[in-house]
């Protein structure tokens, strides 16, 4: 009659249980209690809210858009129009609603912060890791080439890049990437140091287990949380550089409506035409802040050493 | 009572701050914000760039003039008269004598004869517009000679047209520079070039007192100038961006803002004490189509493309008031100039044209685009019209550098730009248009045509036969028809000419915008 008895067991009772029966519960058990924690910080919720509102926006871009993003109405007749039940955040100066470039531009964002994330975080978690556990002249190597790379202000950086591979998107996206990792790479160095000489470490190795399994299955999962956070933080950073490469004509291509290029272009008629400008900017305010509040309610629950 | 005492002057100073204060520039000072990056030098026998021709323009007088409002209708400035001869191969000039340097010298056929000289022997970029004439550094001193103290002869090899002549002696080339002053500065032979990069030989109303690169030009009134000058000085302040120039503007900071967007243009017509002066210019706007690409190697794919540029409605919003629709390769106002537009947005006919050429599918192609907002603003309405028909144009954004540097090498598709007149002969434009002596990649001449592999030996012969042409009639109508068969197949889609735009204080009086870069006159212009 066990059986039952568990079956009744609430779920959250389950989650929360002191003893878990087996891995999973455990691992649910941990998750639950981290969403628990930043559940309980109200700003981390609401960046939470604002990231997950930017994914959907970017989801359902096409069903949300009230017209088209790249192709504008008449130029005499809809050119640079104010805010009005038709165009809600006004037209700009090709006669394109603003709102629905501001949507689909979302989904250039989006793709520029996943994109970045997915190239710069395993790049610098393995640079980082390696570093640590490996120690010696490789160490030295990879962590003197981090500090060039460091060495650099990042949108300097990226500018170079930008302007040696070609203006686009593409390149752009490719650009803010090597510029992002060092960062990670020092933080996993750091976090693989205060482990490597652990005993658990010492155990797995008199086990016979290689480096590269030790480095990929006990090291690296334990960089992680750090590394996260850093990135999240990073997001607000690595938006700014996009829109700042799109500002100087560097970015996204016209008639892209990445969000950059967008106050770039209405940088002219600025006094006249207030909302040009600055809807596009009041867009990236609000998903780097956003970005920014989950990364530091993150911290709060993911970081070992903050926490309790 | 000390502290009380300084708290009140504190007071009174912050609140005379807080007021809204209204600057007034001298009565005698003309103050222009202007975009004056482009000056590089101020040497007449190299200036080639739009601000320092117009400075050059008002400080230094040239042999040649023309009516401002009439360019047909030429006179002589520091030319008095002029002779053909016979065989129509020799010019003789007669200098008006009386003329006198800002430095104090006078003027004579002695320093007419050395700044022709001296600009070919020099050969800087603008020494081609002599050079024409059959013109070296090793035979000028043999071919133009002063024969008087006012009198001097120009020996050409050929018998050009006179009105060509002449009109390149209207350009900045041809200005005269003071002998004396110039050869006192020399340093090893240069002819006092390094000198007069920086620094004033000339005999025109206003005398250039200094430059400061990227930031200020001052002109003072040439005291030995007849008649005499109104305005003591005028002043450039180099003001990039045009927002910043309005605002000075409104505050009366500055007298004239010369780099304003047309949205600017219409919130500043409704103030008062500020107007608008307007006046047509010969740039031409125009993308240029390599023909060393498949799809615009087609004649139907190029005629189509004339049809997908939507000329009206760019001209009466993204470029109101700062261009006109003209859609041939020489603008108003030069000799034999085509003023019907024949093209217009017609997306069917341009469908049917693209499905003639089999490319009913459309295709995708790119398009160098200069990151000014002007150039970029019409390259997305291009992109928009050019969508309706199929055509996907990427737009390639580039800084100006960037952009031409692909252009000259005709690495591009499509080129989105802007040409310039040299001279106000029409064979300015039409031996860049319409002229293509040898299309290979390492041609010596690379005009325009070549740029965009265009090659036209027929045209070309045609072209270089026109100089020669000496009645001004039949010499307007070997131009018109160079202009229509440029319209009817070349890879050039004109869409406007340009139209400068200056707003300026309502106390501004006579100052001329002049229908080239370098004849912008403020010799007469006061302040009242």
């Amino acid at each position: 009659m066990t059986g039952t008895f568990e079956r009744t067991q609430t779920l959250r009772e389950w989650l929360t249980d002191n003893e878990p029966s087996s891995r999973t519960q455990a691992r649910f058990g941990r998750a639950y209690l981290s969403w628990r924690s930043l559940s309980r910080n109200p700003l981390a919720m609401l960046g939470l809210i604002v990231v997950v509102g930017l994914i959907l926006v970017a989801i359902f871009a096409d069903q949300l858009a009230t017209q088209s993003p790249f192709i504008g109405g008449d130029l005499r007749t809809e050119r640079l129009q104010p805010p009005s039940a038709e165009h809600w955040l006004g037209t700009d100066s090709q006669a394109r609603d603003i709102y629905s470039r501001l949507v689909h531009g979302s989904r250039l964002t989006l793709m520029i912060v996943v994109l970045v994330t997915v190239i710069a975080m395993p790049v610098g978690l393995l640079i980082g890791t390696v570093a640590g556990y490996a120690g010696g002249w490789l160490d030295s190597v990879l962590m003197r080439i981090t500090d060039i790379f460091l060495a650099f202000p990042r949108l300097i950086l990226a500018l170079a890049f930008v302007a040696a591979l070609g203006p686009g998107i593409e390149n752009a996206i490719i650009a803010i990437a090597i510029t992002a990792w060092p960062p990670y790479a020092r933080i996993a160095r750091a976090e693989t140091l205060t482990i490597r000489n652990s005993d658990f470490i010492a155990a797995v190795r008199l086990q016979g287990a290689s480096t590269p399994r030790i480095i990929a299955r006990h090291i690296m999962p334990l960089c992680l949380p750090s590394v996260i956070v850093r990135v999240t933080l990073d997001m607000a950073g690595i938006i700014l550089t996009a829109a700042g490469l799109g500002f100087l004509g560097l970015g996204a291509q016209p008639p892209m409506p990445e969000w950059g290029a967008m106050i770039a272009s209405g940088r002219q008629y600025i006094i006249d035409y207030w909302w040009v400008a600055t809807m596009p900017g009041i867009a990236i305010f609000v998903v780097s802040l956003g970005f920014n509040l989950l990364g530091d309610g993150l911290r709060d629950v993911l970081d070992p050493k903050a926490a309790r | 009572m000390k502290i009380v005492k300084a708290l009140l002057a504190a007071g009174a100073i912050l609140a005379l701050t807080l007021l809204p204060t209204r600057a007034v520039t001298p009565d005698d000072t003309l103050v222009m914000a202007s975009q004056i990056d482009d000056v590089i030098t101020l040497d007449p026998a190299e200036v080639f760039e739009f601000s320092a021709a117009e400075m050059v323009g008002n400080s230094y007088e040239r042999l040649i003039g023309y009516d401002l409002d009439d360019v047909s209708d030429i006179f002589g400035v520091v030319a008095e008269s002029w002779e053909v001869s016979e065989d129509g191969k020799t010019l003789t000039f007669t200098v008006r004598q009386g003329k006198t340097f800002a430095s104090g010298n006078e003027l004579t056929a002695e320093d007419v004869v050395f700044s022709l000289q001296r600009a070919l022997k020099l050969d800087l970029s603008p020494a081609f517009i002599l050079t024409q004439f059959g013109f070296t550094a090793d035979n000028v001193e043999e071919k133009i000679v002063q024969t008087g103290d006012y009198e001097f002869t120009f020996e050409m090899d050929q018998a050009y047209a006179p009105t060509f002549v002449l009109y390149c002696l209207t350009s900045t080339v041809a200005s005269v520079v003071d002998k004396d002053l110039v050869l006192e500065h020399e340093v090893d032979g240069d002819l006092g070039h390094e000198w007069l990069k920086r620094n004033h030989a000339g005999s025109g109303p206003f005398a250039i007192r200094q430059w400061r690169p990227n930031e200020a030009v001052v002109m003072e009134r040439n005291e030995h100038y007849e008649p005499e000058v109104p305005l003591a000085r005028v002043i450039y302040q180099h003001v990039p961006e045009s927002s910043t120039q309005r605002l000075m503007l409104e505050q009366g900071d500055i007298d004239i803002a010369r780099d304003l967007g047309p949205e600017e243009l219409q919130a500043l017509e409704q103030l008062d004490g500020i107007k608008i002066q307007s006046g047509v210019k010969g740039g031409l706007y125009y993308l240029g189509l390599n023909q060393k690409n498949e799809y615009l190697s087609k004649p139907e794919v190029r005629q189509a493309l004339k049809y997908l540029v939507d000329y009206d409605a760019i001209a009466d919003t993204i470029m109101e008031g700062l261009a006109e629709v003209h859609q041939s390769f020489l603008p108003t106002g030069l000799l034999g100039s085509v003023e019907d537009t024949p093209f217009s947005l017609d997306v069917e006919r341009a469908k049917e044209l693209l499905a003639e050429a089999g490319l009913a599918e459309g295709f995708s192609i790119t398009m160098d685009t200069r990151n000014t907002s002007d150039i970029t603003g019409m390259g997305e309405a291009i992109q928009q019209t050019f969508a309706q028909a199929g055509i996907d144009l990427q737009l390639i954004p580039g800084d100006g550098a960037q952009t031409l540097t692909k252009y000259r090498a005709r690495e591009h598709d499509i080129y989105i730009g802007r040409w310039g007149p040299d001279y106000q002969d029409p064979h300015t434009n039409a031996d860049t248009f319409a002229a293509n002596p040898d299309n290979s990649d390492d041609a010596a001449a690379k005009p325009l045509a070549w740029r965009n592999a265009w090659d036209i030996p027929e045209l070309t012969k045609k072209t270089q036969s026109a100089i020669l042409e000496t009645n001004t009639e039949e010499r307007a109508r070997v131009y018109e028809g160079l202009q229509r068969e440029v319209m009817d197949r070349g890879p050039f889609v004109i869409m406007f000419q340009e139209i400068e735009v200056m707003a300026m204080q309502d106390n501004v009086n006579n100052f001329i915008i002049g229908p080239s870069f370098d004849s912008n006159e403020f010799g007469e212009a006061s302040k009242d």
